[in-house]
């Protein structure tokens, strides 16, 4: 093999490798990414049942209601519009009624949001940045910049 | 001052840290510049010597290595003696020690006079806590007796000193709480169930509580002449609106009393109140609560009891200095206690036989005071 | 007076910084001994000057001297000793101090052990590194001095934020930072050696064990993280592809590479442009990872305070280090020579192909942890990247880097032979190809791809003792003569065969533990049993309980087997009195290598709560490899090899030699 040969097989191979990288990034970026929604944004925009998407907001006051199997429904609401939703397993420790939550799953095709992660973050006054800034979208928030602590 | 040396201590070795290298390298070194790298490169020779030998590498793969190796090595040493020739110049050597000396100290000093606080001594919690009390802001010895309370929950003792100063800095819970403990561990005394039902009344914005009606009840039963848990038991049988029988408990209240007490005339006002029929539920008054406190100006006095008898312990088993002790003969007779400041006086006197002036400093207190010292 | 000569110590080493920034490099470039002679000795008063300040600092906490304003907003007096302790690092100031410290730490180390290097490139190093140290104190004393004081100060501090209150917490940030920042030495090498033009394989092997050095940190402090939110979070995940987690993942993986492509340039002279550039991206991503945690861009429990200000400084050093250095890469890179040749197939083909995957996969973390900040910066839509995507191209683009793991230390430095690479690794194969069907058999088709990675995870891990048995002639020379081999290998090969083998540990716990746990999330009542992978778990009921600072809810669990007892285990739901802040306190048990894990919900009231039970096969596989690469790193740092240069051990060596020959 000369000179050039070998370093044209070290480009190759190189090149090879980057390109694998790069689609696979553009692929998945294309599929697997979710995007953030508000309750106003699921029942205003139409979102094709089974897509993922992370659902933010406030949990509704006196909406949590717990059934066996450790099953739990409660509503998200951005104070504009509200959006039921089912989740399987243990709720984070912060979950709580009117704080904020963000959800991740899909829609149903009775537009109830079955989720399968629930976060709430790890600080009390940490409102998690996606719900506060939707929240001053709609007006309703009324706390201040950078409260997250 | 030590502050100062050791700050001036740590710039001097910083300082020196420069200084002594910069004298001290003049002669050229024994490692030289190549050496490291004629050693690395020497030591790989040798490297592939030992594989070869053990059977881990190829013999002309060895060779073509070795070739490579001596190569660089060869490149190395010529670099070497290019690189390596001794060149210093004064006027380097100027501008570093320059630097070493001047500018380092000065830079860090102006930094530190804008940034730091030297004035400020060390907090260190305990030593706050220990600290002798004069001086001390109300809430560094409030804290001390919370922090003795974590440790000795059981002093009945320290929530009675505790419990009358939550309330008159206006913490009526924490205050019940500290009467409820001292009443729980040292059994019931009037004075401090009906404080309890006071603080307990102030804690629910003037309304008589069932937890503060109870105080007050057994209060009055253990004395019933006492007229503060009467005066709450009346407002709490208007706030129930029990009308008539809160009328007759404020009339039975006012029967005789002194009409220059500061209380009657809100219980007459009360009374009115009532019998208008108006207002019923209406609690009593911040001016209502103050009356009543001017009413038990012993319970004052209890409190600052309790803090005299602290620092008369202390003195007790630590000793102080002489104005301390003036300052505990100053408080017995302002209490009216001319006993234990005569004790205190004698005892004043026995720590300070050895020192004739603070001697004579307590002997002017004491005749000040009109003690007798006998 | 303390806490003031704390902050005295840290204004004087600023100062002083910026002498070592000058005098040291100008006598480099000028060939003066004695201004070159200046730096190891300021690098050693250097970290007295930060060590002071940090014992001051650490003194102030554990006294709760609340007239220093850091100690009031993070500590509280009624605080358990250790958490006093660790509570220094535990907020933005003095994790930032720790910074520093660990900064002139590795600067002392090199002036200090540096003895085999030449006198010109350890002074030019010194010298990078105190204008990496100087920034670092100019952040401190600007944005965030950590000895701020109070004028009335309080009586009682805030808490610790409870979820920090743990022992993981004292271990694994100072362990993440000594890797993470100790690869500031190795940028500081990289930058030295550009500006001296002295990057050839002298260079290379000088780094090496700088890089070893901080790569088992950072892999420790890695695994420590990883191990810490898994018991600690009580969601049973010991990974979650969290972009805190990817900012120290990201220097790790391109350290690897550095460490990788500089035995290249060690061996070869070659790739020398590409190493160099490695160092510099290595350091690069740490102070990214610095930047995207520091300065609020991210939020999370790793964010102690954000404040925009900081961010802005941040981002500014970031701007200077970074763009300074790939400046100057870019004008001196083009000056450097050509190194060795090489064949594809060879130890160092197998090394490129090495670096091209980890460099691949770091890319990917990259464009996935900052593709969402940079989206919502430019269209203000808000994604969420999570695990789905790093699976889906991380995963890849480990898989073949791991099925030539085992090739690469058996193939010949220049041309090698793959056919005889893969005749030494027969048994590997063999042993590879028995466990995934001995995998298959016992599983069963529903998971196909498991008992695959089960198989490659075998493979890498036969693959490095098969490499080093064969490497030795271990079965043709016979057993007696071959432990005599192996003792006198180097320490860099065995440091290879066993960070190798860790490697395989990490993957088969991985693999594992992801494909065969099992999870069932109940609502049980006391009595109720639940199974999981042939072990019943009762939930025997829960009760209050008190602690120094909290209240919890302790349920207590009875797990057996098939009737026999295997252990009780008692999670709890804890609540920190002084934050009201709820955490969730998880029960793990061992058995061999794998756990049962278990955490509990919210009571329900009527004695009913929710519980999550897992069954976690070999996970601490995935902590033990990790422990097994550094181990691997510690070996390489013992070959003696590397202190080439330095007067004494190299005698040392010549009596060491007749041993080791045979």
């Amino acid at each position: 093999m000369t000179r050039k040969q070998r370093r044209l097989t070290l480009i190759g191979s190189a090149g090879a490798v980057l390109a694998v990288a790069l689609g696979l990034i553009l692929f998945a970026l294309n599929d697997q990414i979710v995007f953030f929604q508000s309750p106003t944004d699921i029942t205003q925009k139409s979102i094709p049942a089974g897509q993922r998407i992370r659902l933010g907001g406030l949990v509704e006051e006196g909406s949590v209601v717990r059934a066996d199997n450790a099953q739990v429904s409660f509503r998200v609401t951005d104070t504009a519009n509200a959006v039921a939703v089912t989740y399987k397993g243990i709720l984070p420790d912060l979950f709580r009624e009117g704080q904020g939550v963000v959800t991740e799953g899909i829609v149903n095709a009775d537009g109830t949001f079955v989720a399968d992660s629930v976060l709430a973050k790890h600080d009390e006054n940490y409102m998690p940045k996606e719900v506060a800034e939707a929240l001053k979208d709609q007006g309703h928030w009324q706390g201040g910049e950078g409260e997250a602590n | 001052m030590i502050f100062w040396i050791l700050l001036a201590l740590m710039t001097g070795v910083a300082a020196l840290s420069v200084l002594v290298p910069l004298a001290r390298a003049g002669q050229p070194a024994s490692g030289s510049t190549g050496g490291a790298d004629e050693a690395v490169y020497k030591e790989q020779l040798t490297a592939i010597d030992t594989e070869l030998e053990r059977g881990l590498i190829e013999p002309d793969a060895a060779e073509a290595a070795r070739t490579e190796i001596a190569r660089r090595l060869l490149a190395a040493h010529d670099k070497s003696e290019q690189r390596f020739r001794m060149r210093t110049s004064g006027l380097r050597m100027k501008t570093a020690q320059a630097f070493a000396l001047a500018a380092l100290p000065l830079v860090a000093l102006a930094t530190y006079f804008t940034l730091g606080s030297p004035d400020e001594p060390d907090q260190p919690l305990i030593a706050r806590l220990i600290a002798p009390a004069e001086g001390q802001s109300v809430d560094v010895l409030i804290a001390r007796v919370e922090r003795h309370l974590a440790e000795n929950p059981e002093d009945g003792q320290g929530w009675e000193v505790i419990a009358p100063v939550y309330l008159s800095r206006g913490q009526p819970e924490a205050s019940a709480r500290a009467y409820a403990n001292a009443i729980r561990i040292l059994g019931p005394r009037p004075d401090w169930l009906t404080d309890m039902g006071e603080a307990l009344t102030m804690a629910n914005q003037g309304l008589v509580t069932a937890n503060a009606r109870q105080a007050f009840e057994r209060a009055a039963s253990m004395e019933p002449t006492a007229v503060k848990p009467r005066f709450f038991l009346a407002i709490a049988l208007g706030q129930e609106g029990n009308t008539q029988a809160a009328v007759q408990a404020w009339e039975s209240l006012l029967e005789g009393a002194d009409e220059t007490a500061p209380w009657v005339a809100a219980a007459k006002q009360q009374l009115a109140g009532l019998q208008q029929g108006e207002n019923a539920l209406r609690g009593p008054s911040q001016q209502d609560i103050e009356a009543t406190q001017e009413m038990s100006a012993e319970d004052r006095q209890e409190m600052i009891r309790g803090m005299v008898s602290g620092l008369a312990e202390r003195l007790s088993q630590e000793g102080g200095s002489a104005a301390e002790w003036n300052r505990l003969m100053q408080a017995y007779v302002v209490l009216g206690e001319r006993q234990k400041a005569e004790e205190t006086l004698a005892a004043a006197q026995a720590a300070y036989a050895e020192n004739p002036a603070d001697l004579s400093l307590i002997k002017d207190t004491a005749s000040a005071l009109g003690l007798s010292g006998s | 007076m303390i806490v003031e000569l704390g902050h005295y110590a840290l204004v004087l080493a600023f100062a002083l910084t910026l002498v070592q920034c000058f005098l040291p490099l100008w006598g480099a470039l000028t060939g003066d001994d004695r201004l070159m002679a200046v730096a190891p000795p300021v690098s050693v008063t250097l970290f007295m000057l930060i060590m002071i300040s940090f014992v001051a600092l650490t003194i102030a906490y554990l006294t709760s001297d609340f007239s220093v304003l850091n100690v009031v907003q993070n500590s509280h007096s009624a605080k358990p000793f250790i958490y006093k302790f660790t509570g220094v690092w535990g907020n933005h100031e003095g994790s930032m101090l720790l910074w520093v410290l660990i900064l002139v730490f590795f600067g002392a180390l090199v002036g200090v052990f540096g003895g085999n290097l030449p006198k010109d490139l350890k002074a030019a190093t010194l010298a990078v590194q105190a204008w990496v140290t100087g920034g670092f104190i100019l952040f401190l004393l600007a944005t965030s001095n950590p000895f701020a004081r109070v004028a009335n100060p309080p009586l009682e501090g805030a808490d610790l934020n409870p979820i920090l209150q743990d022992i993981g917490l004292a271990i694994h940030p100072p362990l993440l930072y000594v890797g993470y920042v100790g690869f500031s030495i190795t940028f500081s090498f990289a930058v030295a050696a550009l500006i001296l033009g002295r990057t050839d394989a002298a260079w290379a092997r000088w780094v090496r064990p700088w890089t070893l050095l901080a790569w088992c940190f950072l892999t420790l402090g890695i695994a420590m993280g990883s191990y810490w939110a898994y018991y600690e979070l009580g969601w049973g995940g010991w990974w979650f592809w969290d972009p805190v987690e990817n900012a120290s993942f990201m220097p790790w993986l391109a350290g690897t590479a550095l460490l990788h492509s500089a035995i290249v340039m060690e061996k070869r002279e070659a790739l020398k442009i590409w190493t160099v550039l490695l160092a510099i991206f290595t350091f690069s991503l740490s102070l990214l990872g610095t930047f995207l945690v520091r300065s609020g861009v991210l939020t999370s429990v790793h964010a102690f305070a954000t404040d925009p200000a900081r961010g802005v400084f941040i981002l500014g050093l970031l701007v200077f280090f970074i763009g300074g250095s790939l400046a100057l890469y870019a004008w001196r890179a083009p000056m450097l020579k050509q190194g060795g040749l090489f064949a594809p197939i060879s130890r160092e083909g197998g090394l490129v192909l090495n670096n091209l995957f980890l460099t691949a996969a770091c890319a990917a973390v990259f464009v996935g942890t900052l593709y969402p900040l940079a989206l919502d910066a430019v269209t203000g839509e808000k994604i969420s990247v999570g695990a789905p995507f790093f699976n889906l191209t991380f995963g890849p683009l480990m898989i073949p880097l791991l099925l030539a793991v085992p090739f690469g230390p058996i193939l010949a430095w220049k041309r090698g032979d793959l056919l005889a690479a893969s005749q030494r690794l027969y048994v590997a194969f063999g042993l590879a190809l028995v466990f995934t069907l001995f995998t298959f058999w016992l599983w069963g088709m529903e998971k196909v791809l498991a008992p695959l990675g089960v198989g490659l995870a075998v493979w890498v891990m036969a693959g490095a003792v098969s490499e080093i048995v064969t490497r030795v002639k271990f079965f043709e020379i016979g057993p007696k003569r071959g432990f005599a081999r192996l003792v006198g290998l180097p320490g860099s090969a065995w440091g290879t065969v066993v960070a190798h083998f860790g490697v395989g540990v990490t993957v088969l716990g991985i693999v594992t533990a992801s494909a065969f746990q099992e999870e069932r999330i109940e609502t049980m009542r006391p009595g109720d049993t639940v199974e999981v992978s042939g072990y019943q778990v009762t939930f025997d009921g829960a009760a209050p309980r008190r602690g120094p600072n909290y209240v919890e809810e302790v349920g207590h669990f009875t797990i057996r087997q098939g009737g026999v007892l295997v252990t009780e285990l008692d999670p709890s739901k804890r609540v920190y009195t002084a934050r009201q802040m709820p955490t969730t306190e998880a029960g793990i048990h061992t058995i061999g290598f794998s756990q049962i894990y278990l955490s509990m919900g919210e009571s329900r009231g009527d004695g009913a709560i929710d519980v999550r039970v897992y069954f976690k096969p070999l996970i601490t596989l995935i902590w033990i490899g990790c422990v097994i690469m550094s181990l691997g790193a510690v070996f390489s740092m013992a070959d003696r090899r590397l202190r080439i240069g330095a007067p004494k051990p190299a005698s040392r060596r010549k009596t060491a030699q007749p041993a080791a020959a045979e």
